[in-house]
């Protein structure tokens, strides 16, 4: 716990906080200002929107321990606020609000918007508004309240001030904090018991919510690529940032899966199961596994087909790759970016192969290349074998 | 929707910062102004042990031009370009751009360098950078380097920082009187994630042009000289020239394998090149 002094709706505020308290949080837990609202949580829906050092800001997304020696004003500090008294008044008229979970923001930042913009111009307002989802009103009432304040102020001969008063560079409400920290913490200490499928040994069929195709070609007889598919190890030692635990069996396997998608990282373990058709020379191999500490789980399977190439002389590869994501890890909403991480693992895997069928070593390609992917150091550690899916997959996103 | 648990420290100074990144064993993130590491750690998507705030360093709060060049300390946020408090050596460039990242709320405490140091292919400063020619400098106790934007940017979230290194600042080349800036960007709600973005910096004075296509899911393509697209050359009638063919080739081999939406990031670039031109 740290002690935070800010100064709050121009009183002066001393309390104690995690350092991972938000501002909302402190405001609404420790000094009882309930009137910020909380809705998305992740700086998206702006009913948390507040005033920092007199300019808007989301206080779910900054941390009260950031704020020291801020100036916070809150919607309770806005009841005397000549701009919001017009507001509030405004909004009652207009029919700007309904439930009232999405008002405290909105007027902060309608007032914003009041002092800011030169004219009532409609689309500068809804614009300026983007930030702030109301799910009652529709806006209309919203837009026209703001205007109208806009209109009579300006009427009024009060002009604009298109920076809001500010006249410092930097973060609102940073640069009056001294030096300090918390207590440093513990290091976490992380059990991760196996699933409970996958301590029963049941790794069940899925259907992946991501499929990526990939083929190639390896200069070698079909019947040496079939074997190789049969060498659990050795396609694990393929698989980017996958390292088996124990020895694996014909039918199974266990281990982990580590991937990172910049500042995100997982490590999933499980166990995957493989099967194999030798008359079709196709197979497959299906894994499970979970994180413990973003409590995401994947599902992922690797699907094979060999196909002969000039008279048998080479083969023909084609994979596809399938992999759902659940969990923490999956709620991100920019799939995009796990998709672009799943294929460019899925290049790798199939480079790899390349090269452990040529009898190179099966590390990986040179750091130098490695670095300037998302794959990058866990992925040079890694040697085995496991759902590769689970790899595309635990990278979560955003 | 709150943050596992993390260690918390102010550093007084730059090289304080420095100091505690390079004795952390590698679970420890900077945080500025938080508006992008704040919504991942709320996700509890990031779970460092200990959070750096650089927020208050004044040595990372400074504007000035210097040469042929702004530089830009990386706690500059969006809204002190986007109202002017910090010089404009882009005419007006820098300042459009920033005016239309997110939310007034956001821009009051996100930051340029924190925006490059997440490396988001959707932000703007990615693109919009790489299209200016600046230059990014980065610091580590040891010393600094400065690397082009481009060369920064090495994969989505993916910066080219090494490990107890961070950006110190930004540099911005004068736009020369005789160039022309378009930027354009698509967005499925005002203020979100872009899902395209053209950029581009022509001067046909010099016969050169810059050409950034971005929000891909991916580090952006930057073509330095961009003459391709326009057919070969640059002139005063590129508007004409310009080539959506080459362009959806560009992202084709980049592995945009949608047609779709190789459509849509030719068409915003169409608009980046017709602002350029109007």
């Amino acid at each position: 716990m740290n002690t935070i002094a800010l100064q709050i709706n121009r009183r002066a505020v001393e309390a104690s906080a995690e350092p991972r308290t938000s501002l909302a949080d402190f405001v609404r837990d420790r000094l009882d200002l309930t009137g910020t609202h909380l809705g998305c949580e992740h700086g998206v829906c702006g009913a948390c929107t507040v005033l920092l050092d007199g300019v808007p800001a989301r206080s779910c997304i900054t941390y009260a321990a950031a704020c020291q020696g801020a100036d916070v004003t809150t919607i309770e500090g806005l009841d005397d606020d000549e701009v919001t008294t017009e507001l509030r008044a405004a909004f009652t008229r207009e029919h700007a609000l309904q439930c009232g979970y999405c008002t405290p923001g909105m007027l902060v930042s309608a007032r914003d918007l009041v002092l800011r913009l030169p004219d009532a111009d409609e689309q500068r307002i809804r614009v300026g508004l983007s930030g702030n989802l109301c799910r009652c009103t529709g806006y209309v009432g919203i837009v026209r309240a703001v205007q109208s304040v806009i209109e009579a102020r300006r009427a009024r001969n009060i002009a604009p001030l298109a920076d809001g008063g500010r006249t410092i560079l930097g973060p609102a409400g940073s640069g009056r904090a001294a030096p300090g920290g918390s207590e440093p913490r513990p290091a976490r200490t992380v059990s991760a018991p196996a699933p409970d499928s996958v301590a029963r040994g049941i790794i069940p069929d899925f259907t992946p919510a991501t499929v990526l195709d990939q083929s190639f070609t390896l200069a070698h007889p079909l019947a040496k690529v079939f074997a190789m598919f049969d060498d659990i190890a050795g396609v694990a030692s393929c698989l980017p940032g996958v390292s088996l635990t124990g020895i694996p069996s014909s039918e199974r396997v266990e281990g982990e899966f580590r991937v990172r998608l910049g500042p995100i990282s997982a490590a999933f373990q499980g166990a995957a199961r493989v099967e194999r058709d030798p008359a079709t020379l196709s197979g497959r191999i299906l894994g499970i596994g979970t994180d413990q500490r973003s409590h995401s789980a994947t599902q992922g399977e690797i699907r094979y087909r060999l196909l002969p190439l000039e008279g048998g002389a080479a083969t023909v590869v084609e994979l596809s790759i399938g992999y759902t994501l659940t969990g923490l890890l999956a709620q991100v909403g920019r799939p995009g970016l796990v998709r672009d991480l799943a294929k460019r693992l899925v290049a790798e895997f199939a480079a790899n192969l390349d090269r452990h069928m040529s009898g190179a070593s099966s590390g990986r390609a040179a750091p130098a290349e490695l670095s300037f992917r998302s794959v990058a150091s866990d992925v040079l550690r890694a040697r085995l074998a496991r759902m590769f899916s689970r790899v595309t997959g635990k990278s979560g996103a955003e | 929707m709150k943050p596992a648990p993390f260690a918390y420290e102010r550093p007084r100074d730059l090289d304080a910062a420095l100091s505690l990144l390079a004795a952390s064993r590698g679970s420890t993130k900077i945080i500025a102004g938080g508006q992008s590491l704040g919504p991942m750690l709320n996700l509890r998507l990031v779970q460092p042990e200990l959070i750096v705030d650089i927020s208050g360093l004044a040595e990372l709060k400074l504007a000035q031009v210097s040469g042929n060049e702004l530089v830009l300390g990386a706690l500059v946020t969006h809204a002190d370009i986007e109202d002017g408090r910090t010089a404009d050596v882009t005419r007006g460039a820098m300042r459009n751009v920033a005016a239309n990242i997110a939310y007034r709320a956001v821009r009051n405490r996100g930051t340029i360098g924190g925006s490059l140091s997440h490396a988001d292919p959707a932000a703007d400063w990615v693109s919009a950078l790489a299209a200016l020619g600046a230059r990014v400098k980065l610091r580590t106790l040891a010393g600094a380097r400065t690397l082009a934007v481009e060369a920064f940017v090495v994969g989505a979230l993916e910066p080219a920082l090494h490990v107890g290194e961070i950006v110190e600042a930004i540099h911005v080349p004068t736009r020369t009187a005789s160039s022309h800036w378009g930027y354009a960007k698509s967005c499925r709600k005002t203020g979100e994630f872009a899902r395209a973005i053209g950029a581009v910096l022509v001067d046909p004075a010099d016969a050169s042009a810059r050409v950034v296509i971005g929000a891909i899911d991916t580090a952006p393509i930057v073509v330095t000289d961009a003459r391709e697209l326009f057919g070969g050359q640059i002139a005063a009638d590129y508007k004409q020239r310009f080539d959506v063919r080459v362009a959806d080739a560009l992202l084709a081999k980049a592995g945009i394998d949608d047609a779709a939406q190789r459509h849509i990031h030719v068409s915003v670039l169409k608009r980046a090149v017709l602002e350029a031109a109007a």
